[in-house]
């Protein structure tokens, strides 16, 4: 009787709670079939996020960076910033669309500009990790270990056969071949690995909503390590 | 360079007085949006050619203005002596510079919501195929709209936060965008399950590897592989480690130098089809 | 055998679900490298240190970074360490403030003098450019509307390259861009969804990230490590009995399609 009493949506708390079991049940309905009713709430779903993401991008982006500037600390020079932004919105016209590039074209240019910084502090210390891996026991690596010089071979000898596998400026033949093969079936381990976190992925997603319905609907206890 | 900043910082021109700064800045703004829009009918009078170099001109600024900012060397001090000599002149340009890509970020974004509601409301209007969710979408768009930019604006206490703002916004927000959200993607589970059986085939020796490096994966990370046996995850973070790890930076180059090509590219306007 | 409707399917994933979930069974974890180093960078943090949280997840990856923001959180407060929570994604803007409120009301922290959230921010490159360049000033003020220069818990801070840490939470490709613009002294964490994962190995590899928490499972062992009892334990053990049906039912479908071969060679 309490656990009823507890279940019923008998005030604004369970009422919510009940909603958002109404929005997951409508949702997972498509998995029996197609039907009016997921229609509904798929569109409802996407209404409500197109709205939602107008406060923090109006309010949170425009006001911090554009309405307290002018009108609240007078710096009347950013004034400028929001119609050259509104240029983007041209692109929905045949005739001015044109204009529509020129503000797709500021944010092309810095993106690409910016790029330069990406690759030396992205890519170049990945390439000076690789470079630094010992292959063989010297003094200059006294701790180093059997073990460990022979994940540095497979690192190296792996990394460079996905590398020959990625060449296409020219035909691949004879050893070229061979080991081009070898990065093939390499890359297959690590597509693998990727195949296997998202199918973790996914499973949690959807544990996490059938959670939802048992611990925070039907009230049943779930949890504890 | 550092000298102008300064100043600018230190208002001068660049800030308006604070007796009638309201009724300056909204004429300012409004100025500013007749002339920025009143330039559209003359650059509507340039050739291609000439549509095609501003473009090109404006693309090639904001690359430049990145680039040299990180390519030019650092520590200005024998040309400008008070200056921080961990920057360059361009330095204190990121922040402003900063500001206005924010805002153009933000107007881009905006870009996505209208198309939607540009569409819906056509299909309402015009009374197309399906019309009654278009306006579903368009309640659902306009209700949550404005319960999330009071919500935002209370949170800045620039407006008050009622009572039924705060449920309002909950009930919206918490109990129905999430949950319809976390339902969507979901769904992916179900159909993966349904592929795994259907499609998932081992027919070649690289989909044999790709099928044995997954389930090896989905079962030594997780609690069971420890159970079944304590080797399992030590071997399944070896793989992830030593194995996965450089073939993801094989794919990691590939794409960098890839990437570093088509910056390029982009930031001098060699790309056909996007000027 | 292969031509069983898809529905029923469903049906059975639903079923071992529910099952494993409300089965009292409950398996600890085994603490995998990357979440060892994760828990273990945070505890060289000393009282007071600044570390900056990226929550960029949304509603449609709750049950992965939940648990994981928690759990991260939980550990920061324990060593009683200052944060700030910036977003790249419009809907974690709230979902992490109000996650982040909960959490630390629980705890007694303190909003602006213990912990901030500086809202969101659509461009996370030159967001981060501008932070190490002047933070106020491109923050400018925090969710609540207080500026960012007069928050106790970013008071005289004029640089990202004057916090310890940044930790990112994320299910998008965003720590190759704090990766590649940050200062090199502020070490980086990253808490992917399990998506992510495989391809952060470089990085660890490298050392451009220090540690990792990789989806539910991840943020179980980090529970296990923090003694706390959270999100991650019952859900990384269902995930464990889900992995076990799919592969049963790969090897099922490879299989029928086996006898199916035989029978057509047979009849043959």
């Amino acid at each position: 009787m309490d656990w009823l009493q507890a279940f019923l949506p008998l005030n604004l708390e369970r009422l919510s709670v009940w909603i958002g079991v109404l929005c997951t049940l409508a949702i997972y309905s498509l998995l029996y079939r197609e039907n009016p009713i997921y229609r509904f709430f798929e569109h409802m779903y996407i209404g409500l996020a197109a709205g939602y993401s107008l406060g923090p991008l109006g309010v949170d982006i425009l006001y911090r960076y554009w309405i307290e500037p002018i009108w609240i600390q007078g710096y009347w020079a950013w004034a400028f910033v929001v119609p050259y932004g509104m240029y983007l919105y041209f692109i929905f016209s045949e005739r001015y669309g044109w204009i529509s590039r020129i503000v797709i074209g500021t944010l092309i240019g810095a993106s690409a500009g910016l790029f330069f910084q990406e690759f030396s502090s992205r890519y170049l210390p990945q390439l000076n990790s690789t470079l630094q891996k010992p292959l063989w026991v010297s003094d200059a690596n006294p701790d180093l270990t059997y073990g460990m010089i022979i994940n540095n071979i497979l690192f190296v000898i792996i990394l460079l056969s996905v590398l020959t596998y990625f060449t296409f400026s020219y035909e691949q033949r004879g050893p070229v071949k061979r080991v081009a093969i070898w990065g093939r079936w390499f890359l297959m381990i690590g597509l693998g690995a990727i195949f296997g976190n998202t199918v973790m992925a996914r499973m949690a997603l959807m544990i996490g909503r059938i959670y939802y319905l048992l611990n925070d609907w039907l009230l049943i206890r779930v949890g504890g390590g | 360079m550092g000298v102008l900043t300064n100043l600018m910082a230190q208002q001068t021109i660049w800030r308006l007085p604070e007796e009638s700064r309201v009724l300056f800045a909204t004429l300012i703004v409004a100025g500013a949006f007749v002339l920025i829009l009143g330039l559209i009918p003359v650059l509507q009078t340039l050739p291609p050619r000439g549509r095609r170099a501003i473009i090109v001109t404006v693309t090639f600024l904001a690359g430049l203005f990145f680039a040299a900012e990180f390519f030019l060397p650092v520590d200005w001090t024998a040309i400008f002596p008070k200056d921080d000599p961990k920057r360059n002149f361009l330095t204190p340009a990121i922040q402003p510079a900063q500001n206005v890509l924010q805002i153009i970020g933000a107007l881009a974004l905006g870009l996505g919501t209208f198309g939607l509601v540009r569409l819906h409301l056509r299909n309402t209007v015009q009374r197309r195929a399906q019309w009654g969710y278009s306006i579903v979408l368009l309640v659902s768009f306009v209700v949550m709209a404005t319960f999330s930019i009071l919500n935002t604006l209370a949170e800045k206490k620039i407006v008050e936060r009622g009572p039924m703002l705060e449920r309002g916004f909950s009930i919206l927000f918490d109990y129905t965008l999430i949950q319809l959200d976390a339902a969507m993607f979901s769904l992916v589970a179900f159909y993966i399950f349904s592929a795994a059986y259907r499609a998932f085939r081992i027919r070649s020796v690289e989909a044999s590897i790709l099928m044995f490096t997954a389930m090896l994966v989905m079962i030594g990370v997780v609690p069971l592989g420890a159970q079944i046996s304590p080797a399992l995850p030590t071997i399944a973070n070896w793989v992830l480690a030593q194995l996965n790890a450089p073939a993801q930076r094989a794919i990691e180059f590939g794409v960098g130098i890839g990437g570093l090509a088509m910056a390029i590219r982009l930031w001098l306007s060699l790309e056909r089809g996007v000027t | 055998m292969l031509s069983v409707d898809r529905r029923w399917l469903y049906l059975i994933l639903f079923v071992n679900i529910v099952i494993f979930l409300l089965a009292p069974l409950r398996m600890p974890a085994s603490i995998s490298p990357p979440v060892q180093k994760f828990y273990d960078e945070i505890e060289k943090l000393q009282p007071g240190d600044l570390v900056m949280i990226s929550s960029n997840w949304s509603a449609s990856t709750l049950a992965e970074n939940q648990p994981q923001l928690e759990a991260v959180i939980t550990h920061l407060m324990r060593k009683q360490v200052r944060f700030t929570i910036i977003s790249i994604e419009a809907q974690s803007r709230d979902i992490s403030y109000r996650l982040a409120e909960r959490v630390t009301k629980e705890k007694g922290y303190q909003y602006g003098e213990q912990w901030a959230h500086f809202g969101f921010v659509p461009n996370l490159a030159v967001a981060i450019k501008g932070m190490v360049t002047d933070l106020p000033n491109t923050i400018k003020q925090d969710v609540r509307g207080t500026a960012v220069a007069e928050l106790p818990v970013v008071q005289g801070v004029k640089s990202l390259s004057e916090y310890k840490m940044i930790i990112d939470v994320t299910p998008t490709g965003s720590v190759p861009v704090w990766i590649s613009y940050s200062p090199k002294n502020v070490k980086i964490l990253y808490c992917p969804t399990s998506v992510m994962a495989a391809e952060a190995y470089t990085y660890l590899d490298s050392g451009q990230i220090k540690g990792m928490i990789t989806g539910a499972k991840g943020a179980q062992e980090y529970e296990q490590l923090l003694g706390i009892t959270g999100l991650g334990a019952p859900f990384a053990n269902t995930i464990s009995f889900s992995h076990l049906l799919i592969i049963a039912f790969i090897l099922l479908g490879n299989f029928a399609m086996l006898m199916n071969r035989l029978q057509a060679r047979r009849e043959a």
